[in-house]
Formats: structure tokens, C-alpha cells, sequence
């Protein structure tokens, strides 16, 4: 085991002398993938066979300090003092005691063993007992806890002026300075997963690199460059966006700023432009989950209409609703076409402090005739309800340093909502009456479900299925403004409800 | 020292022999869950079926399989034979298997997508029936929180009417622990039945 660790010791030193330039570039040809550690960079060869990206086995000695041996049509391979067994045309392995699948087979050629790429995070992380995150579109193999935002650059380019905006995930704290010929925006992380789309030319910047050591990105300007702008913004829970307005050193800067503003930013919430709401009141804070996005697309229509567009397009027109006639603060769990994970939902509306959670769907069916509109709340498991009671009954106590243990009370995550079920239920009512006078409800308009965007949310909170999209009818509606702005004022009218009902039984 | 590094080598050899035992009995069958214990003797069929696995003749029970309704909103217990099976795990496997190959007489509808495969069952300590299904049970759903239900509590309601010893029934994709299906119901544990989607059982349904 001593012996283990002194070679990757060892092998961090090499990677240390491996970093020097490397970081500037990356590999985007597919020969090579780049192993990031917290000593540097280092690329490793990759073999592409059949689609599928390989890395040879010999290969990872280097880095991992692995160690193979072949035997009977096997390559058992050690490290740290576990194995892994490997089996010539078999898509899985076993790795310290546990099976654990690949994307393709193992493949032995020319005296030597080949793995699929996924073989790293899979299984040679789990003996290594070391976190290994493969970033396919950039090629990077993150080893350990690193901070590496992954970083998307986007340029827009007007004849006044310029902007450059940097998608960020997850929020990661920025810093912009002028340099001469350039702008540096420096990242707090320990490395960046930075992808930048091929740049036209345009006379106010002409190249978007990273710079030594791999924590910040240059903007090198271009002659029409005078000034420029930077604002952050976090549109969702898991991402934050830096958007920096390049503009002309003369005149017309006012025409310069108005072009550059971030198209697809939406109006920032003003609490001072509305009618003030009541403090007295016990919803000033509504978070509006559009469900689903980005690859997780949710149900399709016999034409083509996608559940996640739909639910983007109906959630934006409840905010400006909710914020113009009621004066609350509203968020939208994700303000465009991107994915993100159920609990980052649930904790979004957490962190914001929210009183109120609508999750807006649109329901399919293998029948296409079945339409309407349905609303659910959470329903909770037997074990998940005394789990909670437990909890709650007992308190936690923790071990502290130095022994001793600390009791702490403690809300589980896993059981958020089972304290509100109640206010849910009504919620839930609330909303299945004020979308009855509207728009055409199922025959099950309410119902209790075991919905996983719910379980987190420490709120009164609902999920609304606004129509059927695979009901070609319903699907023309739903894609409609018509039935959009129906529905939205239905969900509005609901909150006013609700809110309503919360002050009478409130103490 | 030396005698150290000796016991250490032929440790590590010991749980490689070990390893490759391991994986050669169960071929392709991916990452088994913690707790529940595998199925070698029903796990060849992940494979390849081999002769005679087609229980044509034997012993059969009367089974509920669920399917959905005509409304779409909820699920219709039809009775049908399905092969009578030594213990639960391979009970579940008949009972899953049936229900996976029915197609139901309409208006009675699939509740799961065509072409899903059974990889494997396995049942906890607990009585928690886990039931190991491939990707296309995820990559053919049509969407939407009420198929969604639909799809997970036929399979749940219809392990867990016909094996009374059944506690819950836990759904993985791929032998791996899912999150959800298509977005709406959490699959992270296991799930009890599901009465408030039955509708009363319709009786007789001749297998297709």
C-alpha cells in the first residue's frame, strides 16, 4: 500500500512537469483525451473503434498507478490493492466486487487491451476510491474535487457594438479586467471546461482563449473596441451567466448600449414598480418550475410539439403576469432550453425561499382521444412518513471533534414537502377550480402521486398538467397564445386563492 | 516484510480468482443493488432463452395483470394463467414476464412500451421485489405524468396483488437505480400498491 502511494506521488510530480503549455490547447481531434488532476494536465491517447472511444489499459499505468496481468482471456488490473477484471469482448467488468457496465466491450488488439472511455468513471474510479468525471464534449477526465466549470462561450456581434456572455455551471464567482489588447476574465475555480464556437470575424474582438494556468479566459479585442461592461446574472439554481458588452471607443454609445443588451435575459424583477404586496401576506415569493429542457424533452405532440417548450413559454407568461398584477417575486427554475436535475428544482425554490412551487407539465397518453387538464400534489410513501417522524422526533446527534456527539434538529431534504401536504392539498384544489372555468379539465382533475420534483420542496406545492399535447386538438391549443394566457390567468387566479385562504387560517 | 508482501499478493489474487467467478456466472448482467440477492438460476435468459425455458406446459395460477383503462386514467385488473413458480423471485419473474408479453383486448391498453425486456428480479431481506428492466422501457414512453403512473404502478399493483409476501416493488433501468422514468415519478425506492388507480377487475383475458 506504502509502495502505491509513493508511485502516485510520484506520477503527480511528472504530471506537474506534464502542465507547462498544455493548457492553452485542447485536444478536440480525438486522439487524445486530458486528464485534469489538481497537479495539471496530461493527455492520455484515445483509439476510436466502432463510434466508440477507447483508451488502452497500459495507458493508465502512468497516471493511476495501475498494474495489469493477463490471464485465461482476462486482464486482472490492480490498483491501491483492488482489482478489476476485465473479460476480452464483454461490455462489463467486475471492479472491487461490484459489476459494472460499459458502453461497449472490452476489446484485446494488437497485444493490447482497449477499455471504452467510460471504463475511467465507472469502475476504475471505484477502485481508486477517487472521483473521475468525463467531460465528453471537451475531452477532459477531472480527477478528484475539482472546481471545473464547464464554461460556454457565445458571441453576438452588431454593427455598434458587440457582446460575449459565458454560460457557467455550476455558479462560479468571476472577475473581469482590461489588459491592453485584451480583456481577462478570471474564474475562482481550479481549472476550466471552457468550449468556445468557431468566431466570425469582427472588429471589436478576434479570439477567445484560456490562459495559463487554465483558470481564466482572454478576450483579445479588436480595433473597434473602446469600452466595455460586464454583468452577472444567475438565470437557475445550477448556472450563473457573465455577459460583458464590447463597445466603440467614439461616439454613439447610448445606440452601443441599447444594441448590446442580453437578448434572452428577461426583465429584471423591480420590487419597486409594483403595487407593493402585503406583508401581512403569506406568499411573496413564487417559484414556477418549467418542466423538463435541454435533453430531457419531455412528451411530443403527433405534430411535433415539445412539452418542454410549451412549458417554458407558459411559465414566462404566468411570471409577467404575477409580478404585474400581484407584485410578488417570481423565478423561473430555468429560464431557457436547458437541463437540469429534479433536486437542483427543488432546491432552487429552497434557496429563494419560495412560498409557493408550481411545476407546469403537459401530459401524454398511448390513446390520443384523452384530454384535459389535471393537478397533482405529493403523495408519500408509508416508510417516508415515519422516516420523517422519526427525524423530527428525535433530533440528530452528531459526532463532533474530539468526541462527544451535538444534537441538531433536522429537516430530511427527502421529506420537505410531507410537512405541507395539507397546504398542498388546497394548493392543489385552488388550482383545479380556477383552471375548471377556463379550459377543459380529465376526468381525474386532482390526484396524489409520488412526483420527484415535489419530494424536496420545502413549500406548499403543486404539479400542473395544463393539457394533453398528445391529443392533437390539445396540442394545437396548448401551442396556442390563447390557451397559454387562459391557463396563466387560471394559475394566477389560483395564487390569489390560495393566498387568501392562507390569511383566513392563518393564527 | 517479505512474508507481508506475500499474504498482500496472494490476497489480491485471491479477490481477483474471486472477481472473475463472479463475473463469469453472470455474464452480462450489469451492477447488481446492494441489498437484494441476485438470481443466478433466472438470470440466463438475460442471455440468451435457453431451450425449454418456455413454460408451455406445468402448472398455472390465476393472476391479475394490470393494464390501462380506456380513459386513460386508470389501470383494469385482468385475470390470465401465468405459470406457477417456486419462490417469489421467480413468481415476480412469471408474473412481469406476463405481463410485459400481454397484449390486453382493447379498449384496454399497453401500459408499457412494446419491446421492453425483463433483466433480472431480485428481493431484498425485506420482501422488496426489484425489478431490472432495459432502456427501452425509458427510451419508448411517450411522456406525461399520467402514463408515467400508469406504467409504473401496473408493473408495482401487479407484483404486489398476486405475491401477498411482496412488501414494495422497486423499478431499475438498465441494472442501475433510476431516478425517474420520464421525469415524474421518483423511482429512487421502493413503491407500495397503488388502489386509488384501480378500477374494478374485468374478468377473463386469453393471453396473445
Amino acid at each position: 500500500m506504502q509502495r502505491v502511494r509513493l508511485r502516485v506521488g510520484t506520477v503527480l510530480t511528472c504530471l506537474i512537469l506534464a502542465l507547462g503549455g498544455a493548457s492553452e490547447g485542447r485536444a478536440q481531434t480525438g486522439t487524445s483525451l486530458t486528464l485534469l488532476s489538481r497537479e495539471g494536465r496530461r493527455p492520455v491517447p484515445i483509439t476510436v473503434i466502432n463510434n466508440q472511444e477507447y483508451v488502452a489499459v497500459d495507458d493508465l499505468a502512468g497516471p493511476f498507478g495501475t498494474t495489469a496481468r493477463e490471464a485465461a482471456g482476462g486482464l486482472t488490473i490492480t490498483a491501491r490493492g483492488r482489482t478489476i477484471v476485465v473479460t476480452a469482448d464483454q461490455p462489463v467488468v467486475s471492479a472491487a466486487g461490484r459489476l459494472v457496465s460499459l458502453p461497449a466491450p472490452a476489446l484485446r488488439r494488437d497485444n493490447r487491451w482497449l477499455v471504452p472511455v467510460e471504463f475511467l468513471p465507472r469502475a476504475l474510479s471505484l477502485v481508486l476510491d477517487t472521483r473521475l468525471d468525463w467531460r465528453r464534449p471537451t475531452r477532459l477526465l477531472v480527477v478528484g474535487d475539482l472546481r471545473v466549470p464547464r464554461v460556454v462561450a457565445r458571441t453576438e456581434s452588431g454593427a455598434t457594438s458587440a457582446s460575449i456572455t459565458f454560460e457557467i455551471s455550476p455558479v462560479t464567482p468571476t472577475r473581469v479586467s482590461a489588459e491592453t489588447g485584451r480583456l481577462v476574465v478570471q474564474f475562482e475555480a481550479d481549472a476550466l471546461d471552457l468550449l468556445v464556437p468557431p468566431l466570425p470575424q469582427q472588429p471589436f474582438l478576434s479570439a477567445v482563449a484560456l490562459v495559463d494556468p487554465g483558470t481564466a479566459v482572454a478576450i483579445t479585442t479588436g480595433p473597434r473596441f473602446g469600452s466595455f461592461r460586464s454583468s452577472s446574472s444567475q438565470p437557475d439554481a445550477s448556472s450563473s451567466r457573465l455577459t460583458i458588452d464590447l463597445m466603440p471607443s467614439t461616439t454613439d454609445l447610448a445606440g452601443a448600449a441599447a444594441a448590446a443588451a442580453p437578448p434572452p435575459a428577461p426583465p429584471p424583477v423591480d420590487p419597486g414598480f409594483a403595487i407593493p404586496a402585503s406583508p401581512a401576506t403569506g406568499v411573496r415569493t413564487v417559484v414556477i418550475d418549467p418542466g423538463h429542457g435541454g435533453d430531457e424533452l419531455g412528451a411530443q405532440g403527433p405534430r411535433g410539439a415539445l412539452e418542454k417548450e410549451i412549458t417554458l413559454a407558459v411559465s414566462r407568461r404566468l411570471r409577467t403576469l404575477i409580478e404585474s398584477r400581484l407584485g410578488m417575486r417570481v423565478f423561473l427554475t430555468r429560464e431557457d432550453d436547458r437541463t437540469i436535475s429534479h433536486d437542483d428544482r427543488s432546491a432552487f425554490a429552497n434557496n429563494h425561499q419560495a412560498d409557493l412551487f408550481l411545476s407546469i407539465h403537459a401530459n401524454a397518453a398511448v390513446r390520443p382521444n384523452i384530454k384535459g387538464a389535471e393537478v397533482y400534489y405529493l403523495s408519500v410513501e408509508r416508510a417516508d412518513a415515519e422516516a420523517r417522524k422519526r427525524a423530527e422526533d428525535a433530533g440528530v446527534a452528531l459526532p463532533t471533534l474530539g468526541g462527544g456527539t451535538r444534537a441538531i434538529d433536522l429537516i430530511l431534504w427527502e421529506t420537505a414537502q410531507s410537512r405541507y401536504l395539507e397546504q398542498s392539498a388546497a394548493l392543489a384544489s385552488a388550482v383545479q377550480e380556477s383552471l375548471r372555468a377556463r379550459v377543459e379539465m380529465s376526468p381525474r382533475a386532482v390526484q396524489q402521486a409520488p412526483f420527484r420534483v415535489l419530494v424536496g420542496a420545502n413549500m406548499p406545492s403543486a404539479l400542473v398538467e395544463i393539457g394533453y399535447v398528445s391529443n392533437p386538438e390539445q396540442e394545437q391549443q396548448l401551442t396556442s397564445a390563447d390557451y397559454q394566457n387562459k391557463v396563466a390567468e387560471a394559475l394566477l387566479d389560483a395564487i390569489v386563492k390560495f393566498r387568501a385562504q392562507l390569511e383566513r387560517t392563518a393564527p | 516484510m517479505l512474508r507481508r508482501v506475500l499474504v498482500g499478493v496472494a490476497v489480491v489474487a485471491a479477490a481477483g480468482v474471486f472477481g472473475w467467478l463472479v463475473m463469469s456466472a453472470l455474464g452480462r448482467v450489469l451492477r447488481t443493488p446492494a441489498a437484494p440477492t441476485p438470481d443466478p438460476a433466472t438470470e440466463a435468459p438475460a442471455v440468451a432463452p435457453p431451450p425449454g425455458a418456455e413454460p408451455a406446459a406445468g402448472p398455472r395460477i390465476k393472476a391479475t395483470l394490470f393494464f390501462g383503462s380506456e380513459d386513460g386514467h386508470r389501470l383494469v385488473g385482468v385475470e390470465q394463467d401465468v405459470p406457477l413458480a417456486e419462490g417469489t423471485i421467480a413468481q415476480a419473474r412469471a408474473l412481469v414476464e406476463a405481463l410485459l408479453s400481454t397484449a390486453p383486448t382493447p379498449p384496454l391498453v399497453r401500459t408499457i412500451p412494446e419491446g421492453t425486456t425483463l433483466r433480472g428480479i431480485y428481493v431484498s431481506d425485506q420482501q422488496e421485489v426489484f425489478v431490472d428492466l432495459d432502456a427501452v422501457v425509458r427510451i419508448q414512453h411517450t411522456g406525461g405524468s399520467m402514463q408515467e403512473l400508469l406504467t409504473v404502478y401496473s408493473l408495482v399493483n401487479t407484483v404486489l396483488v398476486n405475491l401477498p409476501t411482496a412488501s414494495a416493488v422497486q423499478i431499475l433501468i438498465d441494472g442501475r437505480e433510476a431516478d425517474t422514468l420520464a421525469g415524474h415519478v421518483d423511482l429512487r425506492r421502493p413503491l407500495r400498491k397503488n388502489e386509488a388507480l384501480i378500477v374494478t377487475p374485468v374478468p377473463s383475458q386469453s393471453p396473445s
